[in-house]
């Protein structure tokens, strides 16, 4: 009973309908969604009140995101440091990687696509890492709250904004929004088509964002789910442990973070397409 | 009947039918893809991209259903 009790302290969700009461007071309605306790939680459970305890919940999802970042910069780093022509085990690593998201991209952009790897790439990799620290144990995804998945899509709309500014000049930039028109028929439809642009575009970074926070939360409510599930049948005959329940499920949230990630990584790519100018004259020339 | 007890009734009712609207456009998408790569599968590599693009778009309906499940989650009491 007294894990029990440690889980419904730490995940902040009532397992007993009598304790229901008690748990919302105690945590404050702000908090709808529970997820598996993270290390950070776990260590503020022993603090006393102060104002590092409430830096650290309300951070949570920022220090792991810099953690992690770290660690990729840190791995990054010790490959790179002193290449060599036969790799060794960590710089074959990172080089496969590095080698599959150039093909992928540049399959998707053609050869002038390569100038994107770098930005690309790493979106993708840092997001595989946000959204797979969820799945390990003490870990969290920065991915399950939408201020991460927001500052990763406006990190994307300013970027690909940048490029169709420099790629195209501003008269360009502004013939694009306006659907390229040119013929007379064309050129009477820009006051309907420029707001339907416009909206587009903006519609975009809303999309991206709220698709990659649905789903990272989404599985790491569901591991939550199954693993409270799993304690609370054993814990009327008094087990310390639990039903693993949830490993099917972490098998599906390993699927799940590795899509995601490649899904935003393509979308942004796709967005970056679309503002490249050689499509249109390609276009022109049919 | 109390806005508490009247969201507890709808979020789950109104994802599920999201859901239901999603698993039909996927059956076009993900079976038409399918049937592609079997008649091309040298072109797998293309379809395949093209059909994650697709997939992504579908599901990202169920989830905004999903994202105001969440959001109006609290509401109830």
């Amino acid at each position: 009973m007294v894990w029990t009790n440690l889980i419904e302290h730490l995940g902040g969700a009532p397992l007993h309908l009598a304790n229901t009461e008690a748990a919302t007071h105690a945590e404050g309605a702000h908090e709808a969604v529970h997820e598996l306790p993270s290390l950070i939680k776990l260590i503020t459970t022993f603090m006393d009140e102060s104002p590092l305890k409430h830096f650290l919940l309300e951070w949570e999802g920022m220090i792991y995101a810099f953690v992690i970042a770290a660690l990729l910069i840190l791995v990054a780093h010790l490959a790179a440091r002193n290449p060599r022509m036969i790799p060794g085990r960590l710089q074959n690593v990172v080089e496969m990687v590095v080698e599959g998201l150039s093909n992928f991209i540049v399959g998707v952009l053609g050869p002038e696509g390569r100038g994107f790897v770098p930005f690309l790439g790493t979106l993708f990799v840092y997001i595989l890492a946000m959204n797979l620290s969820g799945v390990l144990p003490l870990g969290k995804s920065p991915t399950s709250s939408p201020n991460t998945t927001v500052a990763l899509a406006l990190c994307v709309f300013a970027y690909v904004h940048f490029i169709g500014l420099t790629r195209n000049g501003p008269v360009g930039y502004l013939k694009h929004l306006a659907g390229n028109p040119k013929s007379l028929v064309e050129w009477l439809f820009v006051p309907l088509m420029l707001p339907i642009h416009v909206i587009g575009e903006i519609a975009r970074p809303v999309s991206l964002s709220l698709r990659l926070f649905g789903n990272v939360t989404g599985e790491d409510v569901l591991l939550f789910a199954f693993c409270s599930l799993g304690v609370t049948t054993l814990a009327a005959i008094g087990s310390p442990v639990g039903i693993p329940f949830q490993v099917p499920f972490i098998l599906l949230a390993f699927m799940t973070s590795f899509i995601q990630a490649l899904v935003f990584t393509l979308l942004s790519t796709i967005y970056i397409l679309l503002w490249l100018p050689h499509e249109h004259a390609e276009e022109a020339h049919h | 009947m109390d806005t508490s007890s009247a969201l507890s009734l709808a979020l789950p009712i109104g994802l599920g039918l999201a859901a239901i609207g999603s698993g039909i456009g996927f059956q076009g998408a993900i079976g038409k893809a399918m049937e592609a790569i079997g008649r091309q599968p040298e072109a797998s590599g293309k379809i395949q991209t093209a059909m994650i693009i697709g997939a992504g778009l579908i599901e990202a309906l169920t989830i905004y259903a999903f994202v105001t499940v969440f959001l109006l989650m609290s509401k109830i009491q």
